[in-house]
């Protein structure tokens, strides 16, 4: 194929694909102006608020059981509270996207959440999705002169504008290995606005920690009770100082699952837990499903749901309710029906009303009718106009979808028509494109698409011309790789390779090690004498000085290291500050260079291959040298129970060095997947998304970071086999063409499908991704060859 | 499941008047047989080749078993070995001769697929099956595989190890297996799609196909 023309269509794709995402991904229209009250105004302004102050307590990921149940709770204080009647507690479903800043606008606008806000709260510099303008709690208690004070995530504060608040403090959500400081910044400031409560109405604190913990370690992890214990304190300190006018939430604005990721639709991830404390309620029941429990429920319920099931954006019109403000606009949330006790029940009648007629505005050519209809029956109405308004999506702008997609269609049938050809590879690429092109229609295949990738590299495998002993090594290190994570959504084993490495840590570390020593293998390659010391030299700075900063990762991680891995540990770090003997907490302090030292390491010796090869030295090998330095990069952006991951990988490329294009792409499809990546955004890794940054760090260099830390594996098996003649690189291209365009259609298709936001939008995210990589390297490669 | 030393397989037997009559056998039979070297194994085209009774099986498990693999295998076993005598061992002709059952082999051949289905299981997990949960089910799975090969290891014991002429029919039954797999992924959460459910009708599909017209190919 003419060189030109590739080249065109290669920018083509990306143009096509960023088309459809500017209308994929629009922002969402609202109504807007402030609300007011709908019917009976008069009586409504007339009538006291039930609270006067109100402590909003957001745990970030507290999921139902970690708040109810026996054997995941160490909320003792709470239960205490529950069992009294003077808490009553609900498991809030939480609409996907399942991450903070979807769900803050969820509670705090009582909206529908947005797919694009999932994004955004990973770009965080970004302010589009203000709620400046939008109508909502905060804004509400803002118009009616409520004083109110933030500590916690900072996502508020980019969230509302500024004005809100009147004392506030941020904390940074992204450093997710920090466990402790991030939420002791907040408490810091309890003791004092509990002390001076004259100096605001609505207090909200919003901790990270019990998130960070999850992502660490899962919500299983050791972390966790003493982190439930930290929480308990702070609501009880609230608790006893506040007196019977103040209404505290505890709620979680989203759950998270067994792994300790969040972002999907599964059970655990959308069961927040929801707790209103306060001694008044005492004199009122409880949910009948309250009554009859007794705290914590000992039972384990595999879908989450403990005591009464309501939805977290419920919430919104409940608060307004009982502090006597009207609705906000774009609610859709419906009152709970026990906390309508609180007010007298003719205006409790008018409230339910209200909301109503409020939520039914949402609902255009609605015919709304209270007239004879009792509160009972317009909160049924209300709940099914709900379920209804969540499946109506957003405005999709269709323009930019047809252009995208045309230009996507265009490009593949221009594609096929150059590529044609009679050949096995040509028809065993087309196979594989059109059987992943139709899976992108079922949203199950493209859940578990690790196990179509599977399916396809077993069988290109067994086609291959390579010997059958080869074969076998080879399937075998697949399988190893087959075993080594959970991927999908389906099927959650419990023995997986990378839960036996993490419980036993030396073995760990042994492999680990071994990976460090293999990937510096081919500086072992030389010719003379000098090249050969100097190599020596490189490697062991770069296997040194990244397996360095692993194990303190671990270390600072509260991860259990061998004992004379640890001693290494201690002793550079002991050198780096100068001291004749360092601690475990000095360790902490040493990550940031530690991380830079590597990589400048890494910079060094890519530098140094290079130049020998231009000398009098004459250096050989040198391009498996110059992979070498990459693949310590990758390492380093990798979690420790997956490097050894890389030694698999190493074994294979030793048995078949030269593998075929086709089967290098299967395994960059199949690898991430089985490197723990699903196609959901809730298995983005950020742990090492921000090795050797500082608190002041900059979204780029974050965002490659993290794209490495995901794509580690890919970007291998890219690299193992750069397709090198003109019609492998446009069969590879004609691959991502062909399920390109049948992934826009499928988006098209079903952009009323339920699973649209938690499927076939993070599907068209990585897909994006990776073809942005793929162009880049394309290029890159291309002018690294004419050099 | 393919045998390992297939590769190994002599093409031709020592007996001095077999060429000939195999080659008789080819002018009259017409097609199928010695693409190089003239095998004299070959199994005679007839209607009762055909495996009805595995349509049988595989209704009843899918309708009435509740997907009990256990109960299907023993039902399976006995069947395969009426199938074998009854139908399927008269139409192996083995250079001049046409074969009767050799009733130690018989018992040998069921031997031999039991203890075949240990290395099936460890080719299984290399393909795939979860490895520490559910082993027993995977294992039951290679014990299905096997079994159904079985009137296929019978002719192999019986024709002297002639693996490379029978192994069509040990192919069949895992391309089946593999191309049931397709529905494992789906969110259906149907009780047939419990693992090793669809590749046990996977492997009956294929080995229904494979042995219905095995002596055409």
């Amino acid at each position: 194929m003419n060189r030109i023309l590739y080249y065109v269509l290669v920018t083509l794709q990306l143009v096509a694909v960023f088309l459809f995402c500017g209308g994929f991904f629009p922002q969402k229209v609202v109504l807007k102006n402030v609300s007011e009250f709908i019917i009976d105004s008069k009586e409504q302004l007339a009538a006291k608020p039930v609270f006067d102050k109100l402590v909003i307590v957001v745990v970030d990921a507290l999921r139902s059981d970690f708040l109810f149940q026996k054997d995941s709770s160490n909320f003792h204080f709470m239960h205490e509270l529950l069992n009294s009647g003077e808490a009553w507690g609900y498991t809030a479903y939480s609409n996907p996207p399942t991450v903070t800043l979807p769900r803050l606008k969820g509670i705090t606008t009582g909206s529908s959440p947005n797919f694009l806000d999932a994004i955004l709260n990973v770009a965080e510099d970004d302010t589009s999705s203000n709620l400046k303008e939008q109508d909502s709690l905060l804004k509400q208690f803002h118009k009616n002169n409520y004083k109110i004070n933030f500590f916690g995530d900072e996502t508020w504060l980019k969230l509302f504008p500024i004005e809100f608040f009147s004392t506030y403090e941020g904390t940074n959500s992204f450093f997710v290995s920090d466990f402790e400081e991030v939420d002791f910044n907040v408490t810091r400031h309890v003791s004092y606005q509990l002390d001076h409560q004259k100096q605001w109405d609505i207090l909200i604190l919003h901790y990270l920690g019990l998130d960070h913990i999850g992502h660490k370690g899962g919500a299983k992890s050791n972390f966790m009770k003493p982190k439930h214990d930290e929480m308990d304190a702070v609501i009880k300190e609230i608790y006893e100082k506040t007196n019977e006018d103040t209404l505290m939430v505890v709620l979680g604005d989203h759950g998270m699952n067994d792994l300790g990721n969040h972002g999907g639709s599964s059970a655990g991830e959308t069961s927040a837990a929801m707790a209103f404390l306060s001694k008044k309620l005492r004199k009122y029941r409880p949910s009948s499903i309250q009554q009859s429990s007794e705290l914590p429920i000992e039972n384990v319920d595999s879908s989450y749901t403990y005591l009464k099931k309501i939805e977290q954006i419920d919430i919104v019109p409940t608060l307004s309710m009982l502090f006597n403000l009207p609705i906000p606009k774009n609610s859709m949330g419906v009152l709970i029906d026990e906390l309508l006790q609180l007010i007298p029940s003719k205006l409790a009648a008018i409230k339910v009303q209200d909301n109503y007629l409020q939520l039914t505005k949402l609902k255009p050519d609605y015919e709304s009718d209270i007239q004879g209809k009792s509160s009972e029956t317009l909160l049924e109405e209300m709940r099914d106009i709900q379920s209804s308004l969540a499946m109506a999506a957003t405005n999709y702008n269709y323009t930019l979808l047809a252009y995208g997609t045309a230009l996507m269609a265009v490009g593949t049938i221009v594609m096929s028509i150059m590529n044609f050809q009679l050949s096995q590879d040509y028809a065993q690429h087309l196979c594989i494109s059109i059987l992943l092109g139709i899976s992108m229609f079922a949203s199950s295949f493209v859940e578990e698409e690790h196990q179509i990738w599977w399916w396809i590299t077993v069988s290109v495998l067994l086609l291959t011309n390579l010997s059958y002993g080869k074969k076998l090594v080879f399937l075998l290190g697949l399988r190893v790789i087959r075993g080594w994570n959970n991927s999908g959504q389906k099927y959650i084993y419990d023995d997986v390779l990378h839960t036996l490495l993490k419980s036993n840590t030396s073995m760990q570390w042994w492999l680990n090690s071994a990976t460090f020593l293999a990937v510096g293998f081919p500086f072992l390659r030389n010719k003379s004498e000098l090249e050969k010391i100097i190599s020596l030299g490189c490697v062991t700075f770069l296997a040194l000085s990244s397996l360095t900063y692993k194990v303190c990762f671990a270390i600072v991680n509260g991860d259990e290291v061998p004992q004379i891995l640890h001693s290494l540990a201690l002793k550079t770090c002991a050198t780096y500050l100068s001291n004749d003997y360092a601690a475990e907490d000095d360790i902490s302090q040493c990550l940031v260079p530690f991380a830079r030292m590597s990589f400048k390491v890494c910079g060094a010796a890519a530098v140094i291959i290079v130049l020998l090869k231009y000398t009098s030295i004459k250096g050989s090998n040198t391009l498996n040298k110059l992979l070498s330095v990459i693949k310590f990069i990758l390492l380093l952006q990798t979690s420790s129970a997956n490097i050894s991951m890389f030694l698999v990988f190493e074994v294979m490329t030793f048995v078949a060095p030269n593998i075929s294009p086709i089967l290098s792409l299967c395994l960059q499809n199949l690898t991430f997947f089985q490197f723990g990546g699903t196609n959901s955004i809730a298995t983005i890794n950020l742990t090492n998304a921000y090795t050797g940054v500082s608190s002041d760090y900059n979204i780029y260099v974050v965002g490659v970071l993290m794209f490495v830390s995901n794509f580690a594996p890919s970007i291998y098996w890219a690299l193992a086999s750069i397709p090198q003649s003109a019609t492998q690189k446009s069969l590879r291209l004609q691959h991502y063409y062909i399920t390109g365009t049948c992934l826009l259609i499928a988006c098209i298709a079903l952009r009323y499908h339920l699973f649209v936001w938690s499927v076939f939008s993070p599907k068209l995210c990585y897909y994006t991704t990776w073809s942005l990589y793929n162009t880049v390297m394309d290029f890159a490669i291309t002018l690294l060859g004419t050099i | 499941m393919p045998p390992k030393n297939r590769k190994t397989v002599k093409k031709t037997v020592s007996f001095s008047d077999d060429q000939n009559l195999t080659n008789a056998n080819i002018h009259s039979h017409g097609r199928g047989l010695g693409d190089d070297d003239t095998p004299p194994v070959y199994v005679r085209k007839s209607l009762s080749l055909i495996p009805f009774h595995l349509l049988g099986l595989l209704f009843w498990f899918l309708k009435y078993s509740d997907f009990n693999t256990l109960g299907l295998l023993y039902l399976m076993i006995p069947t395969q070995v009426a199938y074998l005598i009854f139908r399927f061992n008269k139409n192996t002709i083995y250079g001049k001769k046409r074969l009767r059952v050799n009733w130690l082999l018989v018992f040998i051949a069921l031997g031999a697929c039991l203890l075949l289905s240990v290395p099936c299981l460890a080719i299984i997990v290399l393909f795939g099956a979860p490895f520490v949960e559910l082993l027993r089910e995977s294992w039951l799975l290679a014990l299905h595989c096997c079994f159904l090969t079985y009137p296929a290891v019978y002719d192999v014991f019986n024709c002297n190890f002639k693996v490379g002429y029978f192994k069509k029919y040990f192919i069949s039954v895992v391309i089946g297996c593999w191309l049931s797999c397709i529905v494992i992924p789906l969110d259906w959460d149907r009780d047939w799609q419990a693992w090793p459910v669809p590749l046990i009708v996977g492997a009956y599909m294929g080995s229904f196909i494979g042995f219905a017209v095995g002596g055409y190919i």
